[in-house]
Formats: C-alpha cells, structure tokens, sequence
C-alpha cells in the first residue's frame, strides 16, 4: 500500500542562485494578473447562486419567479428575517447546534489524533485490519444503520436529548484516515530527534506532530463543523421537543412541504443558518495562513 | 385541585381506567384520570404546507392546553409526510409509540398492518362524526367498517390556471373535458422561434401517480381493491396513452418535480397546473397574476384521490392516553378550528358545518377557488390504500415516467408495474398471516 | 538485546492499542454493532416498526440479484462517482495551487470556493430546482445567451443524473481544496524556489513536483470522495427523489427507500450487504493501484 516510487525531485539539491528580484517581483506580478484574470469570472460563476439566495431572502413572495420583477428586488425588504426567526426557536436551535457541532468535533479530535498517530507512527499487530475496520465507517452506508443506532439510544435512554446526536459521530474513520495521511508526512528526522531526546509517544504527539499538521487540523475541524452543522435527518428521527433541536430541522420547516417551499423566508433562513459558518470560516481560513508561518516547514 | 384529585384512592382509579372506553363513547364526558398530574400526549405532524403552519399548530395546542386541565400536548414537527411515517413507525418499533399523528391517508394499511391503530368507531357513532363529517373525507379513514382516525386535513390535486395567460390565448373558460383539455393546452403552448416559452400543461411530478389516479377514476376506474391493483386496466390503458399525446403534442413536458412544477407555474412558464389544494394559498399569494382553479377535467365523470391526512389514534397506550388523545383529535376538528385551519392553509373543512359558518362563508366570498376544491372532493376517493403502497407508488411513476420519455408502450409498462406491484403487495400481506 | 527490543516492541503494541480504544469504543458501539445487526437482518424479513421477524435464509439476496432497479442504481451510482470524483478533484487541485499564494482578495477567493460546502443540502437542493428551470432558470439564459439550445435538465431521465453531477462538483470542488490547500502547506516551499530558478515551468512543476509531494493527500481526497459520492443522497432526496424514470435514483437512497419509506429492513440491509462486498474490493483496488504510487514525506 505505501511503496514509494516517486522520487525525490531532484532540484531540492541544486545550489540556490543569486536571487533575480527585479525579475521575480514583475514575473510573479504578471503572473498574479493573470491568475486575477481567471479567478474573478469563476469565482463570480461560483458564488452566483449565493447571490441569488441573498436577493431572494430581500423579496416579497411575489417578486420571485415574476420574470418582469428583475434580478434585483424592487426594495429592500427584510421583513423575511423577522418573519422566518417567528416561525421555530430559532435562538434554542442555534445554541443546540453549537452545543452539539461543538462536542463532536471535540470528541473528534481526541480520538482521531490519537488513533491516527498509532496508524502512522507506531508497529503493532493487525494494523492494516483494523485500519481497515477504520473505513468501515465511511463505507457502510449511513441509512442502514439508523435503525440500530435509533434503538440502542433507546435503550441507552437517550433519544430526544442532546448526546443522541453527539455520539454516534464521536470516532471518526473519516478524520483518522485524514490525519494518518498528514502523520505521515511529517519528515521522520523530526520524531527521531525527540525521540533520542527522551520523549515519549505523547509528548511527540503533542510537541511534534500536531503543531505541524495544524492545517489538516483545522481543514478537518471546518470539515466536521459543517457536516453536522448541516445534518438533518438523524437530528429528525431522534429528537422531538423544540428545546433539543437544531437548526437544519428550523429549515425544514421551510423547505419540505407538499405545496412548495417558502422560497423568501426559505433563503432567509439559509442566510441566517449559513452566516455564522461563514464567519467561522473567513476567520478560520486566515488561521491557515498564519499556521504554517510558525511551523517552520515551509 | 390537583391535590384533591391525587387522593383518589388506587381502587377508584382502577375504575376510572375500566370505565374509560364506556364513559368515553358518551360525547361531552370528559377529563378523567387526573389522577397524576396531567396526561402528556405526544402529537407528532409534518407541515403539508410551508410557512406559518407551525405556529398555527403551536398556537391551536397552546389554546388546546389552556382550555383542558389535565391534558397536556406536545406537537412535535416529524418533517414531510415521508418523515412523520418513518418517525411514527420508528417510535413504535421501540414500543413507544406517540399518542397521535397525522400521516398520509395512504398510510392507513400501512399501520393496520403494524396493529398500531386505535378503532374509534363507538366513539365516532356517539358523536356527531358520522353526520357532520363530509363522508368522502371520513371514508379515506374507513377499513371493513370501522374508522380509525378523524380526517384532518384533506386534499385532491386540482387544475391550477393561469387567467392572464389564458387570455392572452382568447380563452375564458377552464377546460371541462380530456378534450378541451388537449386544445386548451395547444392554444396556451407558446413558442417563439421554435423555442418553448410556456407549457399548456404541467402535471406535478413526484406526485403524478396521484394525479394518475385520479385520471383512472375520470374514466371510470378506480385502479385499487383492498389487496391488489389494476393498473393494467383499459381505462388506466387509455388514460396514460392520453398523457402521452400531451407529450407528443409537445405541450405538457415528459416529466416535472413537486416544487419545480409550482415554480414553473408562478414564473409563468406553464400557463395550467395540476397540483395538491394545499398549495392554494401558496401558488394564490405568490403569483404575479390572477389564479384560477378548476375541476380537474372530466372523461366519463369527474374524480379525484384524496390525498392529506387524518389524526390516528395510538393503540398502544393507556386507556387514558387515548381518552385524551380522542378529546384533542376531536377538538382539532371541531367546526371552528377546522374553518381557521382551512382557511389559513387550502385545506378542506372537513366538517359540514365548518363551511356554513359565517367566517367561512365569507372567505368564500373573497376567495372563490377554495369552493372548486371542495365541490370536486364530492367525487374524490381514498388514495390508494394498499398494503405497501410506497413501493407501489414507485412503480407506477417508474412505468409512467418511462411512457412518457417514449422508452416503452403505455399498455406494456402498467403490465409491468400492475404485476410488480402485486406481488409487491402479496409478499406483505403473506407476511402478515404468517 | 533482542529480548529488550521485543519488550519495546510490546510496549509499543499496547500503547498503540491504548491510543485506538477511545475510537474502538464508539465505534463498536455505532458501527460494528449496527453492521452486524444488519447481516443478520439481510437473513430475515424484518419489518420497520413490526417486533416480529422471520427467517427467510438467502432469499433476500436472491431478490438483490433479481431486482432490475438495483441494477439500475449501482449503474446509476457508478457513472456518478466517475463523473463528480474527476471533475471535482481536478477542479480542486487547480483551485489549490492557484491560491496556495499570497494573493490580493485571497480570502475572498477562498470563500467563493468553499462556501457551498456550507450552505444546508436543503436549501441548495431547493436553489439549483430553480437555477435548472426549463422555462426562466438562469442556467438555460446562459445557454441560450451563448445560442445554445434550452435543456430540460431536471424533467428529462437522460439529463437529470448529469445535472446532479455538475451541482454536486459546485458543491464539493471547494470542500477537496481546502484538504489540498492544507496538504499544500506541508509542501516545503524550497523544492518550488530551487525549480522555478531551474527553469521548471508551471505544468511542469505541478505535475513533477506538487502532485508527486502530496501525493498522499491526493489518495486520500480519490478515497474519500469514493466514499463519500457513492453515499450521495441529500440531492437525490431534495431535487429528485430518484426520478424521471428512476434516472436518479442512487445506491442510498435506494437503501432509505426500502428501509424507511417501504420499512423493508430486511432487504434494505441485504443491499447495504451488498454494496460493502462492493466497496471493499473497489478501495482494496484502489489502495493496491494509487495507493501503490504515494509517497510520503515521513517516510523512506
């Protein structure tokens, strides 16, 4: 499975030549102009049906699918928000889903790391099966386990509370594939100098390694956030009372219906369920940058 | 008064729960078996239609609660009528089924099958259910005789019109027959240099085997019994070979979705609809146009399947769950509520006298559609009640999907689908004996 | 001296099994019960809602074989996974290296890219409905402003599967970049100075040096996006429910339809039977191929 055939590039030990700036700087220059030239069409492309989300969220019913009403709605009305928040909790529902998205991911990481760290670092019998029992998870498809897990929470006594829509999704196969790949990057020098340095398994894990793969770390934590910030069928079946809901099924309300969505507070409702997801994001991603500044790698 | 009542000694409550099915049969005799502290009854319900109704159901409960000491409910929103179904079954799977829900009248086999239905005939009998029920509606709750939930909700699929359109094309008049049909879709097709800009019409996808159903009974058939289909019927033949000329006529698309199809209509790229009466108020508020509706066209008569849910009653439970549970139902569709409810939502009242009060009368006036749904539901039947009617379903929109995109012959894919479905519904009621 | 090792070896062994046991311990609990339960639920006719069960052996199986839909939905789920997995992928990875940079507007870019990751199924299920409108959907306005001719995308069973394809790469390009832009962060920055001195051009440096370098993250993302598009069905569910014709109807949904809208549990576990043998030997595949190919940084 991890035969290496690729090679090292070569270049890597050619002797650094004097630096060109003049040139670099109108090279790179051009070549950011050009790369401006290409992202902006597409990025536009890519966020168009959020604009359309947003604009429809500012309509009046009628404007929507009025072809003479135009892209743009007549005035802005944003009497949708208000109008959509009235119609569930909304307020229960976002702290529910940030109870809920918030231990995930937590649990997540504690077993993940630990579990991806053995997998990448460390010799012990039966590896490659139960890495592969590791999988299993991803593979099975979630739909012909609800059942099951829907009756062992029973038993546990856990339906209709918060933990119900925690833990099934504590072990993730998904995570510890995705860092195990990342563990295994980080070059073997590093681990073998602590280790001669007297560290233990835990304080390389902890001093070492995950420091380095902080941006896997956070591109599986934006990963993770947004699944279960977004699940809606299993929050469905296993919860009843407003007090422990979450805001997809506040969407639902909206959206699943057999006379046709509520299309205004519909996407007002996407606005508001997308927003702070996107603001976590923007800060996230600047984190990104930041990380591997301090990492030293590159 | 809550102390008072908990001193009831064990043996009076025993015969307060004995009693509860004979003093429950007589109507006006409520609230017993105070005993211990409230009964809490859980009502689980999908939103049929989008946007205020959850806080009207919020609210009807809330009032529901303050008016009965003694009972308490909690309304559960359980997503479409799909996910209500599954939630309910999931929830009796586990033996913890809710007091009361409210599926899709389809469903009635379904939880007969399961055992799970409570029989409210002597209750119904005492009460004025059986006189001031409009029978059409009572009748999707009925299995041999007995009645086993209160209609709540109902609807038929009707023929949505869009009037600017239709007078664009020099028409004022709905179609009343297949054939006026056919020509008035042809006189509102509209095509600019071979490019198609409106549909005649559009039949709600997702759905059509529901508007199927009601074409089969246009021309004479109903395409169930209790244990088997008859898709392959001529009549349900010929119904689908008249689809299929729409197709071919190039005014009716091959195939739409549920919300698409309603889009389309009020984005005015279909100028008629066949869609649920429940989107009345939606497709009426919505449109940038004035809206018109009308019988779905007749061949030999009018029809039309039911479609919406009634309240079902848990069987399962104490007899002071169900006792409660037949006060809430019974009071969820009493005459006033069931008016506010219809007119809030294009639902029909499913109470006679819902629809002489006053507050309706004049919603009428303002709003003459509703009364078209109404009048036609004098024509509507349950909608395919058949054990395993999901997978039924699925192979009817197969075989008319497939006819439509001119993949196969109309009379070879209801064969198909009419023995599919048999054996589908012969395999659940083997089960069933077994 | 061998006896020490062995010692440490041991340690070792426990103190690997000590960091899987959190894991294990859900995962029994969540998966491998459920897994388990679910062949012996394939052998039985098991009812949703109904406590009595009956053993019916391998018939279940049989009906998996005979059954001209599930055909028709593996086929339908395969040429899926072809399609979103290379489009997708390659979309990301160009998307990657383009903003793995410093950049004027970079967080803008990245956000445009990784916001429909975000935005509930629901909703963006219920969006692309109308972006795919025959009549006024913005989709066909463009086609038709490029003279193209209108599609009727949704309505039509030989479009539908296509046009759940091109929104599902809208939606997922930007969720494998964001795994590509961290696996490019690892990449150190030297190797790409010491090239583009050397004369490498662009093509050259991403097909001869990035790609090689992550090329572990590159496996994982062809894994995953595997895994995760073969179970693709919030769009299904929203968009279609599996029609015109059955032409979008994939493995899960189909599994959800037997098991929760049909409540035959006993045959939509037979499928998910079915699909595991599938997808075991399709990602043993894989591992034995592209798995073969990755090279990792930490190790010789």
């Amino acid at each position: 499975m991890d035969a290496t055939i690729a090679e090292r590039p070569s270049g890597a030990g050619s002797p650094p030549a004097i630096k060109p700036t003049r040139r670099r700087s109108l090279r790179s220059r051009i070549a950011s102009c050009w790369l401006h030239l290409v992202l902006i069409p597409v990025g536009l492309l890519w966020i168009s049906p959020l604009a359309w989300i947003v604009l429809t969220s500012l309509k009046t019913k009628i404007e929507v699918f009025d072809p003479e009403a135009g892209f743009l709605p007549a005035a802005l009305n944003f009497a949708n928000y208000p109008a959509t928040l009235a119609v569930a909790p909304f307020g229960t529902y976002l702290i529910n889903s940030i109870l809920v998205t918030g231990s995930i991911l937590i649990g997540q990481l504690i077993t993940i790391t630990l579990a991806a760290y053995a997998f990448a670092r460390m010799e012990f019998p039966f590896k490659k099966i139960l890495f592969t029992l590791f999988l299993l998870q991803v593979m099975f498809p979630i739909y012909a386990i609800f059942l099951t897990n829907f009756v062992t929470l029973h038993e546990f006594g856990l339906i209709n509370t918060l933990p119900a829509m925690i833990v099934p999704f504590v072990a993730s196969g998904y995570g510890t594939f995705m860092l195990r790949q990342s563990f295994r990057q980080v070059p073997a020098e590093l681990s073998d100098a602590a280790r001669l340095d007297g560290c233990g398994h835990l304080e390389i894990l902890w001093h070492v390694f995950l420091p380095l793969v902080q941006p896997t770390l956070i591109a599986f934590t934006i990963i993770s956030v947004v699944t279960h910030w977004n699940d809606y069928m299993w929050p469905l079946l296993v919860t009843n009372s407003d007090d422990v809901r979450t805001l997809p099924i506040g969407l639902g309300l909206l959206a699943k219906s057999d006379s046709g969505a509520d299309w205004t507070r519909l996407m007002a409702g996407t606005t508001i369920v997308v927003s702070p997801l996107l603001l976590f994001f923007v800060i996230f991603q600047r984190r990104f940058i930041d990380s591997f500044m301090h990492t030293g790698v590159k | 008064m809550k102390s008072t009542k908990s001193n009831i000694s064990r043996r009076a409550l025993l015969k307060v729960g004995l009693a509860a099915p004979f003093v429950s049969a007589l109507p006006g005799v409520i609230s017993i078996a105070r005993a211990a502290g409230p009964t809490k009854l859980q009502f689980m319900y999908p939103v049929g239609v989008s946007g205020d109704i959850n806080k009207i159901i919020s609210g009807m409960i809330a009032d529901f609660n303050a008016q009965h000491e003694g009972i308490e409910v909690e309304a559960i929103y359980a997503g479409s009528y799909d996910n209500t179904e599954q939630k309910v079954i999931t929830s009796i799977g586990v033996d913890t089924p809710p007091a009361l829900w409210l599926p899709i009248n389809s469903a009635l086999q379904t939880f007969l099958g399961l055992d799970a239905l409570e029989d409210i005939t002597e209750q119904a009998k005492a009460d004025d259910i059986y006189d001031d029920f409009l029978p059409g509606f009572l009748n999707t709750c009925i299995s041999d005789d007995r009645l086993y939930g209160l209609p709540y909700q109902p609807s038929t699929p009707v023929l949505y019109y869009n009037k600017d359109a239709f007078a664009q094309a020099g028409l004022e008049k709905a179609p009343d027959t297949w054939d006026e049909l056919l020509e008035t879709a042809k006189a509102t097709t509209l095509r600019e240099n071979g490019e198609l800009k409106r549909w005649g019409l559009t039949i709600g996808g997702g759905w059509h085997d529901w508007m199927f159903e009601g074409y089969c009974r246009q021309n004479g058939l109903v395409p169930w019994q209790k244990d088997k289909v008859l898709f392959d019927r001529p009549e349900a033949v010929e119904a689908l070979q008249f689809w299929f000329k729409m197709v071919q006529e190039g005014v009716m698309p091959k195939a739409s979705t549920w919300q698409g199809s309603a889009n389309d209509f009020m984005a005015g790229s279909t100028a008629m609809l066949y869609h649920s009466t429940g989107s009345l108020t939606n497709l009426r508020t919505s449109s940038p146009f004035e809206v018109g509706v009308a019988f779905m066209p007749k061949k030999k008569t009018y029809g039309a399947a039911q479609g919406g849910g009634p309240l079902m009653i848990a069987k399962k439970q104490s007899d002071a769950k169900k006792e409660a549970a037949w006060t809430f139902a019974r009071w969820m569709t009493n005459t006033e509520n069931q008016a506010n409810w219809s007119r809030a939502t294009g639902y029909l009242a499913v109470r006679k006298s819902s629809w002489q009060s006053p507050a309706m009368q004049s919603y009428l006036e303002d709003v003459p559609q509703a009364k078209v749904a109404l009048d036609q539901s004098e024509f509507a039947g349950a909608f395919l009640q058949v054990p395993g009617y999901h997978r039924v379903r699925e192979f009817l929109k197969s075989a008319l999907d497939r006819t439509l995109a001119g993949e196969i012959e109309a009379a070879t894919a209801l064969g198909e689908a009419n023995s599919n479905a048999n054996r589908e519904i012969a395999r659940v009621m083997r089960r069933r004996k077994s | 001296m061998s006896q020490r090792f062995a010692r440490a070896r041991r340690k070792e062994a426990l103190l690997a099994y000590a960091f899987l046991f959190p894991s294990f311990l859900f995962l029994a609990t969540f998966t491998y019960w459920p897994i388990i339960r679910s062949f012996w639920f394939s052998l039985h006719d098991v009812v949703l809602g109904d406590p009595e069960i009956f053993w019916m052996g391998a018939e279940n199986y049989m009906r998996v074989l005979d059954d001209a839909l599930f055909w028709k939905v593996l086929a339908n789920t395969a040429f899926y996974t072809l399609t979103t997995i290379p489009i997708s992928i390659l979309a990301a990875l160009l998307l990657a290296v383009a903003l793995d940079r410093k950049l004027r507007g970079m967080a803008i870019y990245r956000s445009a890219f990784f916001y429909p990751v975000m935005i509930p199924s629901v909703a963006a299920g219920m969006v692309w409905v109308f972006l795919y409108a025959p009549g006024y959907g913005p989709i066909n306005a463009a086609l038709g402003a490029i003279g193209l001719p209108h599609l009727d995308w949704l309505y039509d069973s030989d479009l539908a599967l296509s046009a759940i394809v091109i929104m599902s790469a809208w939606k997922y390009s930007g969720y494998f970049m964001l795994i590509l832009l961290a696996a490019l962060k690892l990449v150190p920055s030297d190797l790409y100075e010491a090239a583009r001195l050397d004369g490498v051009s662009g093509v050259q440096r991403l097909l001869h040096i990035t790609i090689p370098l992550i090329s572990p993250t590159l496996y994982f993302v062809v894994v995953i996006g595997i895994l995760h598009s073969y179970q693709v069905f919030d769009y299904v569910y929203v968009m279609t429910q599996g029609g015109p014709a059955d032409s979008t109807n994939v493995l899960t949904y189909y599994i959800y339809q037997n098991g929760f809208q049909y409540q035959d549990i006993g045959y939509a576990s037979t499928v998910a039977n079915t699909l595991l043998v599938f997808m075991l030997g399709l990602i043993g595949l894989v591992a034995l191929t592209l798995g073969r190919r990755v090279h990792y940084l930490g190790e010789k």
